[in-house]
């Protein structure tokens, strides 16, 4: 397993970042115990404390929740939680770039709609 | 629990400080990255909290007694660094059976599986190996101890790549099977940024900052862009570093207390955001004269 540790991306976020992934992906069901604060630090080959921070953001969210002395588990509304939040952070500030860099090309919204029109499309066939 | 608790210390050689009122504590089984330019004064505080040497000044206390001549706190620590002095008349294999004598937590097989692992040969001695192996063979002899405080000073001094990923491989498994508290100092803190719970920063012989490294992680920010938005941002604030891109661009790094909307703004405006890496962070913090290398050439190079 593999961390981007040059990027801007702290690695705690990284963290819950690679749970929200396998939550969505299905690997990790509703209820499900997820790997605790050790076994993050052994597969991410980083200190269990920053494991740690991440796996508490995710609490925090409400997309995991503790059981005391068991570890954490997947909360019932997780896949609801990430995608709200991925949507009003992730999708909204690539969004943002986008439009920036349209900006400074003189692309205008028409084009750039056609644009995302397009990419949705081949995305739609590569997806069937 | 403090494992260590450092106040006002002071060691002088002569006229000069090495340390001059270094204050600090360490929170027990916690990995905190001791961080330094050259000549700041680490391996002298590591020094002093092994015992070996003892303080002008102030109060040091390990496991809550005066290290200095303390035999409680030499079998409860070890320092591991590149002038640990080993007697040359014992093999490799008996200075491990030794060091099993007198570190009651001892790790045989540990030890021995991290002896066969990198190749060393039971009957050499410590003085006839090469730098990068002495230093190996001190780590091994570092983690087998399992000492409730390990310390690491510069441990990976002439290793190679692969040898020093092993080695920090090797101390986080262990550290995770067995929790202590352990110092590590070293110059690449980059390297072993991702080990850490906390850094302390050590300047001039005195602590600089002590914060986890998540938090030094975003500590600073760089700034990208047109000069004068720079400028205008970078107004009243402490200035890390700075450099000319070009007549009209200009790269700050400022300390990061921007809120979430004056970083949004600034990235609307046109500038561009990065973040800066902890051990640049250090860098620039610890930069003893104003300017950089760049300043030494600068009145050499022709216009």
């Amino acid at each position: 397993m593999f961390l981007n540790t040059e990027g801007s991306k702290p690695i705690y976020i990284q963290i819950a970042e690679w749970i929200e992934t396998e939550i969505l992906n299905g690997n990790f069901a509703v209820e499900e115990k997820v790997n605790s604060q050790y076994q993050l630090a052994e597969m991410f080959n980083i200190n269990p404390a920053t494991a740690a921070k991440g796996l508490n953001i995710l609490a925090d969210e409400d997309i995991l929740f503790k059981k005391r002395g068991l570890g954490m588990f997947v909360s019932p509304e997780a896949k609801q939680q990430i995608v709200k939040k991925r949507k009003e952070q992730t999708l909204k500030r690539l969004v943002q770039e986008v439009v920036l860099e349209a900006r400074y090309l003189d692309v205008s919204e028409r084009e750039l709609i056609q644009m995302i029109e397009q990419a949705n499309q081949k995305g739609d066939e590569e997806g069937t | 629990m403090n494992i260590i608790e450092v106040n006002n210390l002071t060691k002088s050689y002569g006229k000069t400080n090495a340390l001059k009122q270094l204050s600090f504590s360490i929170e027990e089984n916690k990995i905190t990255g001791i961080i330094g330019r050259n000549g700041a004064g680490k391996t002298t505080m590591l020094n002093i909290l092994a015992g070996f040497i003892k303080p002008t000044s102030g109060e040091v206390s390990v496991f809550s007694e005066n290290p200095f001549d303390n035999l409680f706190v030499s079998s409860q620590s070890i320092l591991v660094d590149d002038t640990m002095m080993l007697p040359t008349s014992l093999s490799l294999s008996e200075l491990l059976k030794e060091a099993s004598r007198f570190y009651e937590q001892w790790d045989e097989t540990l030890a021995q599986r991290l002896f066969d692992y990198f190749s060393f040969d039971p009957n050499q001695h410590h003085d006839k190996l090469s730098k990068g192996k002495k230093s190996t063979f001190n780590t091994i002899l570092g983690l087998a101890s399992r000492c409730p405080l390990t310390i690491f000073d510069e441990p990976t001094i002439g290793m190679d790549e692969a040898v020093r990923k092993d080695f920090y491989r090797a101390l986080l498994k262990d550290y995770l099977a067995h929790p202590r508290t352990i110092l590590l100092s070293s110059h690449h803190l980059n390297e072993i940024e991702d080990l850490l719970e906390d850094v302390l920063l050590i300047n001039d012989g005195a602590t600089y900052l002590h914060m986890p490294v998540s938090e030094l992680k975003s500590y600073a920010v760089g700034l990208k862009g047109p000069a004068d938005l720079v400028k205008k941002w970078s107004r009243g604030r402490i200035n890390l570093s700075s450099k000319n891109l070009g007549p009209s661009q200009l790269y700050v790094v400022l300390e990061n207390d921007f809120s979430a909307e004056s970083l949004e703004e600034m990235k609307r405006s046109g500038i561009e955001l990065s973040s800066v890496s902890s051990s640049d962070v250090c860098v620039y913090l610890t930069s003893t004269s104003k300017g950089g290398i760049d300043d030494v050439f600068s009145d050499r190079e022709t216009s």
